[in-house]
């Protein structure tokens, strides 16, 4: 990035465009640094995954106390995770705009989706492996619903908004 | 409603101006977050940062966290208003409008 030295016409009565125009390459460029920042390395998202897949799969094995231990795992972990990141990019701010906030909603509802599936397939059809399934498909869902977040948030902070 | 051009003298400085534009994008940013992004020492940003403060443009918060001392910088409304405008007078510069600056803070040293 651009030293102090950088540019020298803050003391001119009139700014000279290629002063202008390298003041916003280095906007253009702290951006861009931050963007970069702000991408979640792809451990993230697959241990979001894995937790979501692990809590929904784990319905599987009929035991209340797991279950239990699943939430409070769920919970304890994505808490974790969040706490980690932040500490790692360094940096406080809105991830949830319009877009953003839909993909996430778009999220939790098909999981919740595939939770019903799962309810309807196992209890009422009496098919085992349904809850299985589900979590394992939550994996590259969660997986995608991160990334595809993280496109958009690079996006906004490219832009500047 | 759009920005008014104004050019700003204390944002102008290459580093303020990356400070600024990171804290812009942010709700708010540690102070080793950004010594790593403008890649200077620290001495260096705590001048700026210092500057900054004192023309009420950015917030300094401090946090112990397990016996450590975190410090992260807040662009104020002020401050954003400022860079706002410093960021759409250059862009009229660089457009060649011709922006001339009629709001100029006497008194700013130069960098």
């Amino acid at each position: 990035m651009a030293s102090d030295e950088g540019w020298d016409g803050a003391a001119a009565a009139e700014i000279a465009p290629d002063e202008a125009a390298r003041a916003i390459s280095a906007i253009e460029a702290s951006r861009s640094w931050l963007a970069d920042r702000i991408i979640a390395p792809g451990w993230y998202h697959l241990a979001f995954g894995l937790l979501a897949g692990g809590a929904i799969a784990e319905a599987e094995m009929r035991s209340w106390v797991l279950f239990a231990w699943s939430v409070v795992g769920y919970t304890v972990g994505c808490s974790a995770l969040m706490w980690l990141n932040q500490r790692r990019v360094g940096v406080a701010m809105k991830y949830f705009d319009a877009c953003t906030r839909a993909i996430f909603t778009g999220h939790v509802m098909t999981l919740s989706a595939l939770i019903a599936v799962a309810c309807w397939l196992d209890l009422d059809r009496g098919i085992r492996g349904a809850f299985l399934a589900a979590g394992v498909l939550a994996v590259p869902l969660t997986v995608a619903s991160g990334r595809w977040t993280d496109k958009l948030l690079r996006a906004r902070l490219q832009a500047g908004q | 409603m759009s920005t008014a051009p104004r050019f700003d003298e204390i944002v102008h400085a290459p580093n303020r101006l990356q400070i600024c534009a990171v804290l812009a994008a942010v709700d708010s940013a540690d102070f080793a977050t950004v010594r790593e992004g403008l890649g200077v020492a620290d001495s260096v940003l705590s001048k700026h940062i210092r500057v900054l403060h004192e023309a009420g443009y950015i917030e300094v918060h401090k946090a112990t966290f397990a016996s450590r001392v975190r410090t992260s910088l807040t662009l104020t409304e002020a401050g954003r208003a400022a860079y706002d405008g410093h960021v759409v007078a250059l862009r009229a510069i660089v457009g060649g409008k011709g922006f001339r600056d009629t709001a100029r803070r006497p008194g700013v040293p130069a960098e």
